[in-house]
């Protein structure tokens, strides 16, 4: 049993050519599931009941069972439904980027919609009470006061569940897809090498987690500007 | 629609507010004429931040009535948005908008409210921070000013509305004592170019020098209400001299 | 439903073998989350850099990942080991059941570790202070100030981990654990109904994460009871 070093650069270009795939799924389901979030958000704090008690049931949902499952039920399970098949979404569900897409939005969204609700929920009540009192309507304490704080307030959890989305992302390879996790999981099945292949894409992974951390930083540090530095 | 003296610019009449079972306000009335200076004291809880709380109507009242420059206080927001405009409010903390540099903050309600444009809710903003002798301080962020700066900024913010009315919740409390005086300076300037105040506070001295009436509340009414004069060298009721005795022991 | 006939009792037994997973997954992320904030918060270099490394590692990279390294890998070395005293052997592996839960174990291990930090710094330096000026010795301050102040600052997020533990015990079929996703991949096998048997699987974690969040709240509860006298 040694260290291959030869099939460790064999292997990872080959990885590499799944990046673009890995990324797609990254970046189509974070924009859709962020769309996704902010309108169950603001569904939640509504203040409607018929609004806000389907979203926390989504979200309960979502957010209680496995990311696995939710790819198995919608890849797998859909098209037992006579609806699903005859539907306009079909030639989307019936592919398993269209389906891995779809289960990573649903995920994220319900996540990341709990995570910006504690940014406006983090929000000094008396910022607002302020607002309110020079005569700002709701929507525009909403726009100018709540969000801009709440954002910032959100954003170091928010950029934990993009990493979380990354390394989500590689279940996609359950499903047939052959993202980096995918393309890896053929090389080890035809040499048998998974030390050498699996941490190796590892410390793939690891560069991409280290990247979106930098980049979340440095959008932190642009938001922050207002805030004075710890003494 | 209003039964008071005509002079009289906010009226509460038989006010009651509730929090849960808890009676925060007891069957207020309460008069105060234009250009009057009214300093509200008691004992904390006694519900003097909820009375001028429910003047520009950040808590609803339960019953009674409350009218302000006319308009009377109603589930209306018409009536609620144009009291807000009319009245300007300074908090305990200040509650500047921390993302926003100090003359944004001044800008922000003067555009959106009074659709002021850019040019003047500058100018506007300049002025009054030039008012409260800051305006070197215009481009800074809150956090980077002291207590005693950022109330001032809280006033020139509430000012840059032209109120006619300004409300003052314990503006000083979360103040070091070193800070107090630049803000009562500025308060009593205030007072002095006629501004209709309401002013929560514990600063005897400021209520004896600028206040016309002192009110004394404690468990949710109105004990006593005298010019200053009277009410400090001459407290009617039991519960106010023990709060005189209490708060001028030291 | 009828198609769930007759396989009512093979999800009962995945079931069990979910929360089993789970309970041994529990011990050893606790055991693995105080291992490495010790280590953290230790003096020495050599362990602040190893558990500097684990966190790292185990929290950047792809949880299946990690679940496919340890398996495969722990097979090989078996295997090869095996091989020195009987040449005939051709495969020995860790059971799923157990390197299942070491790797699940290992990964939120490592958000424990975090946790576990930060609950220990998160005690206020003044109540152990109190604690040291009235006589108390350094032990009796650990296990009386200490201790009890840490768990409440460690219980949120630790039932956050709780919950990303159960749901992760999903990914073990992947390498053949006998568990509920396992039974309905079998059901689905002899009646062709995807979408009833992976419904199915999603309630059933569904009920995990509902009786998990119920007992963080009661403990919490309990953990902070002494906030509402004060009230």
């Amino acid at each position: 049993m040694s260290f291959d070093i030869a099939l460790i650069l064999d292997s990872i270009p080959k990885m590499l050519m799944g990046i673009g795939l890995t990324l797609q799924l990254l970046f189509l389901s974070a924009a859709l599931g962020l769309t996704l979030a902010i309108i169950l958000l603001l569904m939640r704090i509504s203040g409607r009941w018929y609004l806000a008690a389907p979203t926390m049931a989504y979200i309960y949902i979502f957010r209680g069972t496995p990311i696995l499952v939710q790819i198995f039920i919608i890849y797998y399970g859909l098209p037992q439904l006579d609806f699903v098949r005859d539907s306009i979404f079909w030639p989307i569900l019936r592919e398993p980027f269209g389906c891995a897409i779809l289960a990573l939005t649903l995920n994220t969204g319900a996540y990341v919609s709990e995570i910006l609700r504690g940014g406006v929920l983090g929000v000094d009540r008396g910022l607002k009470e302020a607002g309110a009192a020079l005569g700002l309507s709701t929507t525009h304490r909403f726009i100018y006061i709540t969000t801009p704080i709440a954002i910032r307030l959100a954003l170091p959890a928010y950029s934990n569940d993009v990493i979380s989305l990354m390394k989500s992302t590689a279940l996609a390879s359950t499903i047939t897809l052959l993202d980096m996790t995918g393309i890896a999981r053929t090389i080890v099945a035809e040499t048998y090498a998974p030390y050498e292949i699996f941490m190796s894409l590892m410390v793939i992974y690891l560069i991409l987690t280290w990247m979106i951390q930098r980049s979340f930083g440095w959008v932190e540090r642009c938001m922050s500007r207002y805030v004075r530095e710890e003494v | 629609m209003n039964d008071g003296n005509s002079d009289d610019i906010i009226h509460l009449e038989n006010v009651n507010k509730f929090f849960g079972t808890f009676q925060a306000l007891k069957n207020i009335n309460l008069s105060v004429r234009k250009g009057e200076r009214v300093v509200v004291c008691g004992p904390s809880g006694s519900g003097k931040s909820t009375l001028i709380r429910c003047i520009n109507r950040l808590e609803e009242h339960n019953s009674g009535t409350i009218t302000v420059n006319g308009h009377e206080l109603t589930d209306d927001v018409k009536n609620i948005d144009a009291v807000r405009r009319e009245v300007g409010m300074v908090f305990q903390d200040f509650n500047l908008f921390p993302h926003m540099t100090v003359v944004k903050n001044l800008m922000l309600a003067p555009k959106l409210v009074r659709k002021s444009s850019r040019s003047e809710a500058y100018e506007t903003a300049m002025r009054y921070l030039e008012r409260v002798k800051i305006p070197e301080q215009a481009d800074k962020y809150p956090s980077q000013l002291s207590g005693g700066q950022q109330q001032r900024v809280a006033i020139a913010r509430a000012l840059c509305m032209n109120p006619v009315i300004m409300l003052f919740d314990e503006p000083t409390s979360a103040l070091d004592p070193e800070m107090i005086s630049e803000v009562l300076d500025v308060m009593t300037d205030l007072a002095r170019d006629g501004m209709t105040m309401i002013c929560v506070t514990h600063e005897m001295g400021f209520a004896r020098s600028v206040a016309d009436n002192v009110v004394f509340m404690d468990e949710g009414e109105i004990v006593e209400m005298n010019p200053p004069k009277e009410f400090f060298d001459n407290p009617r009721s039991e519960r106010t001299r023990l709060f005189l005795s209490q708060v001028l022991s030291y | 439903m009828d198609a769930l006939d007759g396989w009512w009792d093979d999800y009962f037994w995945g079931s069990v073998v979910v929360a089993e997973v789970f309970v041994v997954a529990l011990i050893l992320t606790i055991l693995f989350g105080l291992m490495g904030a010790a280590a953290k918060l230790s003096g020495n270099r050599a362990a602040k850099a190893i558990a500097g490394g684990y966190t790292v590692v185990f929290r950047g990279t792809p949880e299946i990942l990690v679940l496919l390294l340890i398996y495969f890998g722990s097979a090989i070395t078996l295997t090869a080991i095996a091989q020195i005293f009987d040449p005939e052997i051709k495969f020995v592996d860790l059971p799923p059941f157990w390197a299942g839960s070491f790797a699940i174990a290992l990964i939120v291990g490592s958000y424990a570790t975090e946790t576990f930090r930060g609950a220990f710094l998160g005690v206020a330096p003044g109540q152990v202070e109190a604690a040291r000026a009235l006589g108390l010795s350094k032990l009796q301050t650990f296990v009386h100030v200490r201790i009890p102040a840490m768990w409440r600052l460690a219980l949120p997020p630790f039932g956050n981990h709780m919950l990303s533990l159960i749901k992760d015990t999903a990914l073990i079929a992947i390498i053949g654990l006998e568990e509920t996703l396992f039974v309905a991949a079998q059901a689905i096998g002899t009646t062709n109904k995807p979408f009833t048997m992976y419904i199915v699987v999603g309630v059933i974690y569904l009920a995990f994460s509902t009786v998990i969040t119920l007992t963080v709240m009661v403990l919490e509860k309990y953990a902070n009871r002494h906030l509402e006298i004060a009230r």
